[in-house]
């Protein structure tokens, strides 16, 4: 039963990010000032929004894991589980981000890069998750989930500034898609319907790999936990 | 098609293709930590 509800959200996860790359490619119009390479859009926009969600699911398992670690252990280690899933599938839809981003700006810009607040602010998130990951890489022991569930929380607090960045200062980046003013959203419906295709491809393609994610951690914990419980008994 | 449009093409498609060879490439390495995970259980539980 459960390899079957599985099987069937692979498959359907898979349908949705067919269907979103026709929607992009083939469905949506050309826009009239940056005709093709616009199409960028389609991508980077739903992964820096899902990015978001992944980062604050790493924030609830790192607040779950500082509230739990004393009094429920083994919930502890299930919260530490879902802080490390989340913030590596959120470093992994932030590299799309700031890859698709330059090769979209050198285009529309005549420019790889620039010091503006959103992109800088999404490199600093970009490289707070990878220290995250570097440390629970490098360290070992509960000390280290501790301290890798500070960082989470301190990573997390960059996630509204890098939204609020170009609500806040005059950046070169775009202005908001929705929610910044009256000019914002996408007019056309059949770019709004691509758009929201690939929210959700992407959406069901960050949760499959996620929980992916998750089970490995959950057990690799349970393999240490084994290994250390037989290093007592011999 | 002028040489703006085949860079903008060009450009697309480089983008398109580096998300897909991240999101693989990561799952590649999910799956492959995942078969090793299972290979060193099975192995673990042969020896005790």
């Amino acid at each position: 039963m459960k390899k079957t509800a599985i099987g069937l959200y692979v498959i359907v996860t898979i349908a949705l990010m067919v269907w979103g790359y026709y929607q992009a490619i083939y469905v949506a119009p050309d826009e009239q000032t940056m005709h093709e390479v616009q199409r960028i859009f389609y991508y980077h926009v739903p992964t820096a929004m899902l990015c978001f969600l992944f980062f604050a699911i790493s924030l609830v398992g790192s607040i779950g894991y500082l509230g739990c670690r004393r009094g429920r252990p083994d919930w502890a280690q299930a919260f530490d589980a879902v802080a490390l899933a989340g913030a590596e599938v959120g470093v992994v839809y932030c590299t799309v981000v700031l890859i698709t981003g330059p090769l979209w700006g050198r285009r529309a810009w005549g420019i790889w890069w620039t010091w503006d607040a959103r992109l800088t602010t999404t490199l600093v998130l970009w490289l707070i998750y990878v220290s995250y990951l570097l440390l629970r890489r490098f360290a070992a022991g509960p000390q280290m989930q501790t301290m890798a569930a500070v960082l989470g929380i301190f990573g997390a607090l960059d996630v509204p500034i890098v939204y609020m960045s170009n609500r806040w200062w005059r950046t070169q980046h775009p202005a908001p898609v929705f929610g910044g003013g009256e000019d914002s959203g996408i007019k056309d419906p059949a770019m709004l319907a691509a758009f929201g295709w690939n929210v959700l491809a992407w959406f069901a393609w960050g949760v499959l790999i996620l929980a992916l994610r998750y089970h490995v951690e959950r057990q690799s914990q349970k393999i240490a936990a084994q290994e250390a419980q037989e290093a007592l008994e011999a | 098609m002028d040489e703006r449009a085949i860079l903008d093409h060009q450009f697309t498609v480089a983008a398109y293709a580096a998300t897909w060879v991240i999101q693989l490439g990561y799952l590649v390495w999910l799956g492959l930590k995942w078969r090793a995970q299972k290979r060193s259980q099975s192995s673990h539980s042969h020896d005790s």
